[in-house]
Parts: C-alpha cells; structure tokens; sequence
C-alpha cells in the first residue's frame, strides 16, 4: 500500500469513526492486539476480525446515542455534548438507541446483497473527500491489520447488522461538518457534534444532489446505482422520524409477552398522555354538531 | 376451479367477495398478511405494538413478527404506509366515508368544471355512482359523527371562515361539516365514562371513545366482531362474506386464507384472447406454492401491490399505464398549539372536516405521542431554526415550515398533548405519469421481485402545488379562528396513505389500465377492485367509500357479464353488516 493511499485510507477510517473508536484514545482495543503479524498469517480472517466486531457494536451504539439524543434531548452526557439538553427524561431513559438498534440489526428488511456492498463503499471508497483532518499524523500505525480485519468481515458470508453503515454515514458527515470530532469525548464523531452540527449533518444527507450520495454510488452497477442514491434519500428522514418515534413510543417499558407496561412511559410523563393508563373510553362525547344527527341528499 | 378467486383482503377485496358470496357464487378470498381472528388477543393499545411499521401488528409483513416486514423501495424522503392483513388499511383508519367531489366525475357541468382533474375524470357521472354510494353507506353503515371536545374545536375555528355547513351527503361547494363516518354512533353508557366496568357491550354500543382507531377497534369489549365500532373491512365485509349463508338467501360463505401471498396471476389464450384462468400464491409459513384455478380473478392487493403483480406476472402493459398516475392527495400537517384543552387524542381519530373543491380539503387528527412525534418530523423542509432543505415555506404559519423536533418538539408537547390541534390537509391531486411503481432493481424477497414507488413530488403539477399551498392556508385560517397560540407548518414529506389511481379506470385506451366495468384492458376475466381502480384522487375525500362504491359495481360487472345474472344494487336493499344473524353465526364459527 502505498503511502499517499495509506494516509487517505486511515482519513477515511478515521472519519467514519472506527479509527478512533478501535485505537484511539479512549479506543477499544488495546493497541498490542493489533499485531501487524497476524494479518499475514490467515489471510481469509484475521483473528483481529473477532475483536472489530465489538468495536463496530459500540462505535454504533455511541453514534446512535447521538441522534437519538438529537430527537429527543434529556439530562445526559451526549445532550450536554451537543449543547441542548433537558432536565426531564429523554431519549436515553426512554431507550431510544435500543429501539433503533434492534430495529436496525433485526427488523429492517434491507437485503444483506446492498447492506455489504454499502458498507464495503463506506470503508473502501470515499478515501478523498478533499477536508483535511487534524492530528492524521498521530493516529496510530495499525492501519493496515485494522482494515484487513474490515475487508475480511465484509467479504464474509457474515451478516452486517445495519446500525454499523447507518453509524458510518452518519459519522462521515459529521466529519465533513466539523473535522475536529475525529478526536474528543464520546466514541464516534456524530457524537461530538454540537446540536447545530448535527443538524448540518443531516442536511448534507438530505440534499438532493448530495456528493457524499454521488460518491457512495461507486461502486454500484447500474440499475442499483440510481437506488442507492434514492435510499439514501429516504434513509436520512427515516432516521429522524424512527428516533423521534422510538423515543416518544412505549419501546422502553413494553413487555411484548404479556402485553403490559413495566413502567410509565417517558413519551407519557412528557406529554401527559392517558395519565392512568389504557382506557376502553373516555367520556368525551358532547353531542351532534347543531344537534344533526343524520344527513341526507 | 373457483368462481371468483379475490386476491387481497384489504378495503377493497372483500367488498367483492362479499357481495358475489351473497348471490352463491364460489370465492376465495386470500390476503398476504395475518388474519387478526382473536383481536382481544393479539392487539393492545400501545403505538409501539401496533404501528410500529418494522414490528407492530400493523405493518406490511407476513404473521410472524419475529421474521422481518417487507422492504418496499422508495427512492426519495417519504413513508408509503401500508398494511397486510385482513382488513388491509381499514385496520388503521379512521372510519372516514365523504363521497368523492361530483366535479371529478365525466359530465359534470358546475361552474368549476374547468378546474378539476379534467383529463383524468370518471368514465360515467357521479349519478351513475350514487346508488352505490347508497349501498355502501346504508351497508357499513355510515353515519354523522359525534363530536368530541377537538371536533368542537375544529368547528369553533371553520365558524370564522364564512363558510356554509354541509347538510348533504353529497359535497357541492366549500363548506366544514362533521364526518360522515364508519364508525357506530355512541349508545348506552359509550362517550359518557371513564369506568371499564361500564364500557361493556351491551351497556355501550357503538364508539366508545377510546381514541384507538390507529391501533384497531375491538370496542365496545364484548361485542360481537361485526358490532365493533369501526367499520373496517375485518369488522364489516369479512364477516358478512363469511356467513353469506346466512343472511343472504341463496348465499355461499367465501373462504378465507391469510398468509397467502399472491405471486402470479396465470393467463391462457382463449381464441386469440388473453384471459385470465387462476393464481398461484405462497404460504408464508411453510413456503410452499398453491395454484388454484378461477373464472374470474380480481385484484385487490392495493396501489403498490398491484402493478408489482402484473408486472410479476409478465401480464401485458400495451399503453404503459400498469403503476402510473399513482395520487396520494400529497398532503401536508399543521399543528396549532392551545393553551387551553383540546380533547386531543380522544374519541374517534378524525371527526371533523372541511371540504374545498376544486381545492381539497381539511380534517382534524388525533394522535397519541409516538405518531404524533412521527408527523412532526417527517418533512421536505429540514429542522425548524436549523437548514430548511431548499424549501421552508412562511405564511400564515409562525416561522418557516419545517420539522418541530429535538427542544422544540418537547417543549411543544410540554403543555400537554391534549393541549394540540393538529389538522391534515388535504390536495386535490392530479394525476400524473411521473409517480408510479415500477419494478425495483433491488434484491426480491420471498415472493418475488419486490416494487419502486417513485414521487417527483417537488415536480408534481402547478394546479397540485397551488392546492396544496392553498389549503395550507386554509389550514392556519381554521387553526387560528379556534384560538391557537401558535401554528405551525410541517411540509410533510409524501406520507402516502390515501393511495388512489396506480391501476385507473378510464374512458381513454391511452392512459387507463381498466374498461369502464373495472376490466382490465389487457386480460380478459382479470378485474382491479380497491383503490387503485380509481380514476383520479377524487378531489381530496378520503377514498375507502368511493373504492368500496366501485368495487360494489365491478361486483355487479363481473356477475353479468361472467355469470349470466342480473344487477341488484337499485332493486334491492343491502342487508346491513351488524345484522344480529351475522353475530350468531360469527360465534358458532369461534370468531
């Protein structure tokens, strides 16, 4: 690998998150259980690959944090991180992130043929966005054992649960916004932004002419190229409704066996909704509008 | 070989079997998605049980909530909502029957023809359709809605516009009114208390204001299933085409079977004539096929569904109009914000409306938190405060449109939910070539190559834009004479819900895929009965009533031309769908 493309490579990793999130300060992994070595040894898969994995699960569910928190900030860490926080429950209390999650990596029917060429796109396309990254310099020099556990894990028959190429979408774009989240508090850069920052994220992802959407395209044959262009359009709303959703819905506190709630609701307490519980009715009839009670021609 | 297999049991397909069931013809009647038999059972009252559209009981997807829905591709920011299961979007709806607008039928003469769709109207006059919307409507049956504190709402706001109450059925000019609705009158102690104990069938009957209609209607407890208040097609139609026998002389049940995707519609050359012979489906839950053979064969799957099968089907598409003109009256959302009690989400979803044709129209929502969070942040308009997407209209509205969401949204629900009013509106929509299904390039799934719903809706007609900014307009009128402090304007993104037109009828072989009858023009002995057989977006009324008064009709098509009967919509009396008889043979069957 040369060095020009190593840099852009380890640009790339650091943008949407994993650098930071695998090797980073703070990282996940410690730095010796990257052997350069091992790599090289089993090439068809990487002991580092069983150590990514989590590493990809973590950097999600801090990403996810992130936009949770952004439909619905509350009293903690990364509402306070992205300066618009609550002093009532918010979508972390509610469970906001496992309702996405859970949605993501199980129930969104998204054919496993488009999520592994998106997420392969995310972590080997896209190398040369043009906004320069402070501290590349610094970053770590298990580059290359890093994304061969990567390549190693897409190119499995493994299936790669959705909230790991949302996660990297979302961080590219914070990247874009704000090129200093590569480093800071929290494990994934959409994290680190500011509420305002997320905001320009999203409507990076929204703009119909988006060359991140462009870009992601690659390396897609047509007819799918046009597709993955269209879904990316659709994924951006998507996110915000189903957070906003997730955080104001029972997710949190529903026993789906018994059909029962183990506790009041947040997006109740916030709203006063039905304030003792289920009804069969309300008394709320007041009578026929001008007392018609029957229309006729 | 079957008389008439139906293929789909939503607000559409049933309507057909149950009305060919009752002249004693043989029907099968098979439906994608799950049966919903035990109600009390398998439903609660939680939006994220229900409507969750990944995992709640209403979402398009097979029995088994364990296995994941199914993936439609929609290529820009929107939400085509659709359901399996017996009952179709009649599960979720809000019971709302407004006949569509006289105008966008063919020989209107008002003084507005001009105005309307005018390419895209009826193939007959809306003279021909009244006996079946009076069919229907005595059927269901459909009623004037009771009002609720939002209703009165809605109403203390429509006073102030200077424009007349509608006492008619029929809607000849702009004007607010209740609904006329789907939904049973509140009887007994219904509407009156709070107390379970009381709101049992039969000291209630009929609605009980329970605010539930998005997560299905299974009250008053205790009733029978066709005595539920909402009139959906699994509390209506399906248990009437169940007991034909009956209630009807002469009259032969359908048979029903859920979890039966339909994956191919088979055709036979019949002396150079192409004609429809059977279907085959796939059961959902051991995967194997069934084919079964039938005089007739309706389709009745919906917009999206539909085209997907002809096109699965390798059916013929001579003029290219298979999936095109799809309308979704692109509607938009305000939220008036009170500070005074609003009755909101009580009582039945939508109680209220104001009518603007050529324009469309209003009707208020009611929403519990999670859907209401939902229609707040679905927008073309980007975050209220933050970027605006290219758009973020200003009007009458406070700010520019966009999504109420994040601190803003909380603090907007802070006051309380009961504090909101919030208002749909509705566009009268053209239709157009551009929004269409199509095949998608993206993997199939289980049952085949999967469909592309495609909206160009920034691009949609200068008379469709100029309805929708206009009854927004209205919309911040309505909000604002009934006291809000604050309005806001969403922009919504397509959130397509009424869904007319993909598969229309038409005078004209150039941009029609049904005859006059509800015949397809390609394949003989191949009808379209839901709302996708409709010519046009009506005009804005929410379309169920009019696709189930043209199903009504194609049902009598397809028994005089295919069975050699007679018609009977105007020489006889429908039997009514909460007939006792149904209820008692509805118990024997354990239903």
């Amino acid at each position: 690998m040369a060095e020009p493309r190593n840099l852009s490579r380890r640009a790339f990793l650091a943008r949407i998150g994993v650098l930071g999130a695998a090797l980073g300060g703070g990282g996940l992994l410690a730095r010796g259980l990257l052997n350069p070595a091992s790599g090289a040894t089993n090439p068809l898969l990487p002991p580092a690959v069983d150590l990514v994995r989590p590493v990809l699960a973590a950097l999600a569910r801090d990403t996810l944090n992130g936009l949770t928190t952004f439909a619905l900030p509350g009293p903690d860490q990364y509402s306070r991180t992205q300066r618009a926080t609550s002093r009532t429950p918010g979508a972390l209390e509610a469970g906001a992130t496992d309702f996405m999650i859970s949605a993501l990596d199980n129930f969104v029917p998204f054919p496993d043929a488009l999520a592994q060429p998106i997420s392969a796109a995310l972590v080997t396309g896209l190398a040369d966005s043009g906004v320069s990254l402070p501290g590349l310099e610094v970053l770590p020099a298990e580059l290359r054992s890093l994304d061969q556990a990567f390549t190693a894990l897409l190119q499995s028959d493994e299936a790669i649960p959705l909230s790991f190429p949302i996660a990297g979408l979302l961080n590219l774009m914070a990247t874009q916004v704000n090129p200093a989240a590569v480093n800071g508090l929290h494990l994934s850069p959409f994290a680190r932004l500011t509420y305002a920052e997320k905001a320009r994220a999203f409507e990076l992802i929204e703009k119909t002419d988006s060359d991140l959407v462009a870009l992601l395209d690659v390396h897609f044959p047509e007819p799918l190229k046009a597709s993955v262009s269209g879904l990316l359009k659709f994924v951006g709303g998507a996110l915000i409704e189903f957070a906003t959703f997730g955080a104001y819905s029972e997710y949190g506190v529903l026993d789906r066996e018994t059909k029962t709630l183990r506790k009041r609701p947040v997006g109740w307490t916030l709203t006063g909704y039905q304030p003792d519980g289920p009804v069969e009715g309300w008394d709320d009839f007041i009578g026929y509008y001008q007392g018609r009670q029957e229309v006729r021609d | 070989m079957r008389d008439v297999i139906v293929i789909g049991a939503g607000g559409g397909g049933p309507v057909v079997a149950k009305e060919l069931a009752a002249k004693g013809l043989d029907v099968l009647l098979l439906e994608a998605g799950p049966r919903h038999a035990k109600p009390r059972e398998e439903w609660s009252t939680f939006e994220e049980d229900a409507n969750n559209p990944l995992t709640g009981y209403f979402r398009l997807g097979p029995t088994d909530r364990s296995k994941p829905a199914w993936y439609r591709e929609w290529p820009q920011n929107s939400f085509v909502w659709q359901l399996s299961g017996v009952g179709g979007t009649t599960q979720h709806f809000y019971g709302n029957y407004p006949r569509a607008y006289p105008g966008v039928f063919k020989g209107y003469e008002g003084a507005d023809r001009n105005e309307y769709d005018v390419e895209h109207r009826f193939p007959f006059s809306y003279s021909e359709m009244v006996p079946y919307f009076e069919w229907v409507e005595a059927l269901m049956p459909v009623q004037t809605a009771a009002m609720g504190h939002k209703e009165q709402l809605f109403f203390k706001g429509a006073e102030t516009m200077g424009l007349p109450v509608q006492t008619t059925k029929t809607t000849h000019k702009a004007s607010y009114r209740p609904q006329e609705n789907a939904i049973l009158q509140p009887g007994g102690t219904a509407g009156k208390t709070t107390s379970s104990d009381l709101l049992v069938y039969p000291k209630a009957t009929g609605c009980t204001f329970c605010g539930y209609c998005f997560q299905g209607c299974m009250r008053p407890k205790g009733a029978p299933r066709n005595q539920y208040a909402k009139r959906s097609t699994d509390n209506s139609y399906v248990p009437m085409a169940l007991t034909a026998e009956v209630w009807s002389r002469g009259g032969k049940p359908a048979e029903l079977i859920a979890d039966a995707y339909v994956t191919r519609v088979h055709t036979e050359n019949r002396h150079g004539v192409l004609t429809a012979s059977g279907v085959t489906w796939r059961d959902n839950v051991t995967g194997e096929e069934h084919r079964e053979d039938a005089r007739v064969v309706v389709m009745s799957g919906g917009c999206t569904e539909n085209p997907r099968l002809w096109f699965n089907s390798g059916l013929p598409n001579p003029n290219g109009w298979v999936g095109r003109g799809y309308t979704d009256h692109f509607f938009d959302w305000m939220i008036g914000s009170f500070d005074d009690y609003t009755g909101n989400p009580k009582g039945v979803g939508s109680s209220a409306r104001l009518d603007y044709p050529p324009y469309g129209g209003l009707e208020n929502v009611g929403l519990p938190p999670a859907l209401n969070a939902f229609a707040g942040t679905l927008s073309d308009s980007g975050i209220r405060g933050q970027y605006k997407n290219g758009r973020g209209k200003t009007g009458p509205w406070d700010g520019p449109a966009g999504r109420v969401m994040g601190p803003e949204l909380k603090e907007l629900v802070a006051g309380g939910i009961d504090k909101l009013m919030t208002v749909l509106v509705i566009t009268d929509d053209d239709v157009e070539a551009q929004n269409r299904v199509t095949p998608s390039a993206l993997p199939a799934d289980e049952n085949g190559p999967i469909p592309k719903v495609t909206f160009n809706h920034r691009k949609r007609t200068k008379r469709t834009l100029r309805n929708r900014e206009f009854m927004a307009r209205k919309a911040a009128e309505l909000l604002r004479g009934a006291g809000a402090r604050k309005v806001y304007r969403i922009d919504w993104a397509p959130l397509i819900l009424h869904v007319q037109s993909s598969m229309r009828m038409g005078s004209s072989e150039r941009n029609s895929v049904l005859d006059a009858t509800g015949e397809t023009r390609a394949v003989k002995r191949l009808f379209v009965a839901d709302n996708s057989a409709l010519s046009n977006g009506l005009g804005g009324p929410n379309p169920t009533l009019t696709s189930q008064a043209l199903a009504t009709r194609t049902a009598e098509n397809i028994f005089q031309t295919y069975f050699g009967g007679d018609p009977w919509v105007r020489s006889e009396a429908p039997v009514i769908s909460t007939d006792p008889r149904i209820s008692v043979r509805l118990g024997e069957l354990g239903l």
